[in-house]
């Protein structure tokens, strides 16, 4: 039995956040009511007008392809791919075929501690189609309805090279993408509402070899995880075609979600029967050197340079680096909390653990947190100075996650302050040795047990106030006596 | 007062109107009654009833105190594959025979608010695809100096016929000339994007412009100041300001430099008539003391071929949206497919399937590098050519057409491809060129015709020239197969 190579490579399509549609003033908002943002023109209505192209989602096209780190048109066309389908309203899509906005890019993915480089093979412009809504079963149903809020919305489409050989590398690809995307804000990338698509084209051939074995298209993946498992599933199924001794058909599948295999779509429109031809109402568009620049010029530090400023700026394990940097507000909010509080590994730690464990509960993303990155290092603050343990800290940052106020005030109402004066904390300390005779002997006898269960209960004295260093030296000197 | 609107130009309809030499109820019932004898008699209306008028009128009388209105009471039709949000706009297709847009054309609108009252909307053949007869929904349009004989389009027909001052109809290949030619009107198609496109119902986006119809030169041009007004939200548009073209016709330039191409007597169809007339005119030029120099165009006899094939493309991708999905006739099918080649099949005419199935194989990759491709480049080089050409003389003249309005028992074109009626004027719609069809009339005979091609830009020159053709030729009109004077 020979032993294959998989070899994939994505199609991913991305909604641009422009207010207005690629070529006429409709809205772009999500979840309006079907075919209330529509007009003549993008109804594709007889006689409904000529394209004007929305400059803003070129600007964010070009925003992407040079964060891509691709080579620039200075030149691009607009094309139309006419085929028929009850979402298109015009009977064709613009697109870029011809002079497409970028090429010959890449993005560097992490993996089993290598940097490996995925190539961008294109990216370019295009207008989304319209929204079918199946009433019922597909098949038994009489009709069909369409929403055309989504037609002509403007796209990107982001082509990769078939560089990548397991669902583990393309899982990570379409993650360093979607972050690279969140990063320059062209997109929300929001997958369950469609605003990033991912379709892939995988094929296998024998370990060892350069050539391209017969490619399927995936499509319907709607998830990180579908993305996944459908490669991981349309692999397992070549295989087992070529272990068998058989042929891989050509085709387009569809991942279901639920059953968890991939099926095979009728009526595959092979791309040889794709018409296209450039589209007669949209002139060429010149992207100039300044243009390009100016564009450049607003582009934020990338995920890639943040990470290694972290780990060589803050002495940042790569682990934390990867987790702070996976969203620019995450990596944001790090760096301002950062501003207060001069420890990074403490204070990666508590982002780690406390803030994004609290934000994963609550189902919530950073921007929706209410502490303030300045109040959650302030809080830090309060521990290291011996204001409040580390588990008060904890209760502390669960009401100022809960309300958004700033720790001193909620320390201050509650009386959660640090028990530290040692006049205090002696007198109750030898309470407790007096109540508990029984484990001052225990102590004595050589059980060490018997201190942790003293400190605890004067923990439980002073509901958890006692600064525990303090109380544990205090017992100590008491006991020995 | 006379209502012979076959013999007044729209300035002085405006003026008698703004005087209140004409009511406007006479001038509603006149127009009706003679939109309905001619409907009966050259079957050139697709949609036009007393409602529509009479609402015309009314908001005419709400224009009188407007005096500003250039175009007050003007009578107008309209080429069917224009739209208007209160008529249907049907493309003479059967695909569209319901169809009413929501939204009304620009160039309506710019029209109307000048005064000018819509008759209705007129016949032309499917998507105006060329003017040949045969594809028209609503049947063929008679010619008004010869009822045997095609008119090319019911636009044409309703300004030769004195029902209409004025007419707006679009030209992809030289529709609007090629009718202005048959039925003996002048006709200006303005230079690509000097006048909206927007709410034309185009088959090709990059060759198709609306233009205007009219007996005199004076008449487009005050039609043609209305229109030419830069369009700020559309870059597919000119963004200048057009010249004030009366004052310049009333000065007009008369040392004009003639180009004629040489090619110009291997049109195929070329009659002998047309030839013999050409040569003749050629002479009266020389002896206007204009100079007239033969130039070598070697690619313009291309011109109608690329054109057509283009065109082809074009339809083929701008009548995707004609689907039955949305609007427009629709069959029922067992699932999609067959709903869209039921749909299709039906609603279109057999001349236009045949057209936009060239423009689809045209556009397939096998043939896109063959075909397609070195069509564009052809359009190129017949566009720097006429460009260079135009750069050393001011206009190019050419006959409209090789042939006089075909008749219906033997038609010329139709059958042939390309359309030999296009071989002059095609080139114009390739390069976006303003050009004009200049009528010549002639006694016993149908009208003949020149046509003038400007540089980008000057329309001006070609109203100039017509204007100097007006006052030198003014060769007396002769009588029409209808007349609508009596009725
Ligand atoms: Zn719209």
């Amino acid at each position: 039995m020979s032993t294959f190579e998989a070899v994939i490579g994505l199609e991913v399509h991305v909604e641009l956040l422009t207010a207005t549609k690629l070529f006429c003033g409709c809205s772009t908002a999500f979840g309006a009511t079907p075919n209330t943002q529509v007009c003549p023109f993008c109804l594709g209505l007889p006689g409904g007008g000529t394209p004007v192209l929305n400059k803003r989602a070129v600007e964010y096209a070009l925003k992407t392809a040079l964060a891509l780190n691709c080579q620039i048109s200075p030149e691009i066309t607009f094309d139309r791919k006419n085929y028929f389908y009850a979402d298109l309203p015009k009977g064709y899509q613009t697109t870029q075929h011809f002079q497409p906005l970028g090429k010959k890019g890449y993005l560097t993915i992490n993996i089993k501690e290598e940097t490996k480089r995925i190539g961008i093979h294109q990216v370019h412009i295009e207008e989304d189609a319209g929204k079918m809504v199946h009433m019922g079963d597909i098949l038994s149903t009489p009709f069909s309805r369409v929403d055309f809020n989504r037609a002509s919305v403007p796209l990107v489409e982001i082509v990769s090279e078939p560089d990548m050989h397991t669902p583990e590398e393309a899982r990570l690809f379409l993650q360093k993408l979607r972050n690279t995307l969140l990063y320059i804000g062209v997109s929300d990338c929001k997958m369950e509402e469609g605003s990033l698509r991912c379709d892939a084209n995988i094929s296998l051939r024998p370990l060892g070899s350069k050539g391209l074995g017969v490619k399927t298209e995936l499509k319907n993946m709607n998830s990180f995880r579908a993305v996944y498992r459908g490669i991981e599933h349309e692999i397992e199924r070549q295989t087992r075609i070529l272990q068998e001794g058989g042929e891989v058909t050509p085709q387009t599948r569809h991942w279901d979600e639920e059953t968890g295999v991939t099926k095979a779509m009728r009526d595959k429109l092979v791309a040889e029967s794709y018409r296209y031809f450039p589209d007669p109402t949209l002139p060429p568009l010149k992207i100039s050197e300044e243009w390009q620049m100016e564009i450049r010029s607003s582009i934020p530090e990338l995920p890639d340079s943040r990470y290694t400023r972290f780990i060589q700026d803050y002495n940042l394990p790569s682990y934390d680096a990867d987790v702070l940097t996976a969203s620019r507000e995450l990596g944001d909010y790090y760096e301002r909390a950062l501003d207060t509080y001069r420890e990074p590994k403490n204070l990666s730690n508590w982002i780690m653990s406390e803030l994004l464990g609290l934000l994963n509960t609550h189902n919530m993303d950073i921007v929706d947190c209410k502490v303030k990155p300045h109040d959650l290092g302030n809080l830090l603050k309060l521990i290291d100075e011996g204001t409040i343990s580390g588990r008060i800290a904890k209760t502390v940052f669960e009401e100022m996650f809960a309300t958004g106020k700033k720790p001193e005030a909620i320390i201050k109402k509650k009386g959660l302050t640090q028990i530290s004066d040692e006049g205090t904390l002696l007198k109750i300390v030898e309470e407790i040795l007096a109540d508990n005779p029984g484990s001052v002997e225990d102590y004595h006898s050589g059980k060490d047990r018997a201190l942790g269960f003293l400190v605890g209960q004067v923990m439980k004295k002073t509901k958890g106030q006692a600064n525990p260093q303090m109380v544990n030296e205090l017992l100590r000197e008491k006991l020995k006596k | 007062m006379d209502l012979d609107f076959a013999n007044l130009m729209a300035e002085q309809i405006a003026a008698a109107m703004k005087g209140k030499k004409i009511s406007p109820a006479e001038l509603g019932d006149t127009l009706f009654r003679r939109s309905t004898r001619a409907q009966k008699e050259l079957n050139l209306f697709i949609s036009f009833d007393q409602k529509h008028i009479a609402g015309e009128i009314k908001r005419i009388e709400q224009h009188l105190p407007d005096k500003n209105c250039s175009l007050l009471g003007v009578p107008l039709a309209l080429a069917d594959n224009i739209a208007t949000d209160d008529q249907k706009t049907t493309c003479a297709s059967r695909f569209m025979a319901a169809y009413q847009p929501p939204f009304t054309a620009r160039v309506v609108s710019q029209l109307k608010e000048n005064g000018a009252l819509l008759i209705g909307k007129t016949n032309l053949e499917e998507f105006n695809l060329g003017c040949s007869g045969g594809s028209s929904f609503f049947n063929s349009v008679k010619n008004p100096w010869d009822l045997e004989c095609s008119a090319g389009s019911g636009a044409a027909a309703a300004v030769a016929s004195g029902l209409a001052t004025l007419a707006l109809a679009s030209d992809t290949r030289g529709e609007l000339r090629q009718a202005a030619s048959y039925c003996g009107v002048l006709a200006l198609k303005p230079t690509y994007g000097r006048i909206s496109r927007k709410g034309l119902i185009d088959i090709a986006s990059s060759l198709e412009q609306i233009g205007i119809l009219g007996r005199c030169t004076s008449d487009l041009a005050i039609a043609l100041q209305v229109l030419a007004v830069p369009e700020p939200d559309n870059p597919s548009t000119l963004q200048i300001e057009a010249p004030p073209y009366a004052s310049l016709l009333e000065k007009p330039e008369e040392n004009f430099k003639i180009a004629v191409p040489t090619c110009w007597n291997e049109a195929s169809h070329l009659q002998d008539e047309v030839k013999n007339d050409f040569q003749e005119q050629l002479e009266n030029l020389d002896k206007l003391g204009l100079e007239v120099n033969f130039v070598t165009l070697p690619h313009f006899k291309d011109a109608s071929l690329v054109a057509t094939m283009i065109c082809a493309v074009e339809a083929f991708s701008n009548l995707s949206n004609m689907d039955g999905v949305r609007f427009g006739h629709r069959e029922t099918g067992k699932h999609l497919q067959e709903m869209y080649i039921e749909t299709r099949s039906r609603g279109f005419s057999s001349k236009l399937k045949k057209f936009i199935t060239f423009g689809g194989l045209t556009s397939t990759p096998k043939y896109y590098d063959t075909f397609f491709r070195r069509g564009q480049k052809l359009r190129t080089l017949i566009s720097r050519e006429l460009e260079s050409c135009l750069a050393e003389n001011d206009l190019l003249l050419t006959p409209t057409t090789p042939f006089k309005a075909p008749s219906f028992a033997a038609p010329v074109s139709g059958k042939e491809f390309p359309d030999p009626a296009g071989y002059y004027t095609a080139a114009a719609n390739l390069s976006g060129f303003p050009a004009l069809s200049f009528p010549l009339f002639y006694e016993g005979r149908l009208p003949g015709n020149l046509q003038f091609i400007a540089p980008r830009k000057h329309e001006a020159a070609l109203l100039q020239i017509a204007s100097l053709l007006e006052k030198e030729f003014s060769s007396h009109r002769p009588k029409f197969a209808l007349s609508l004077q009596e009725v």
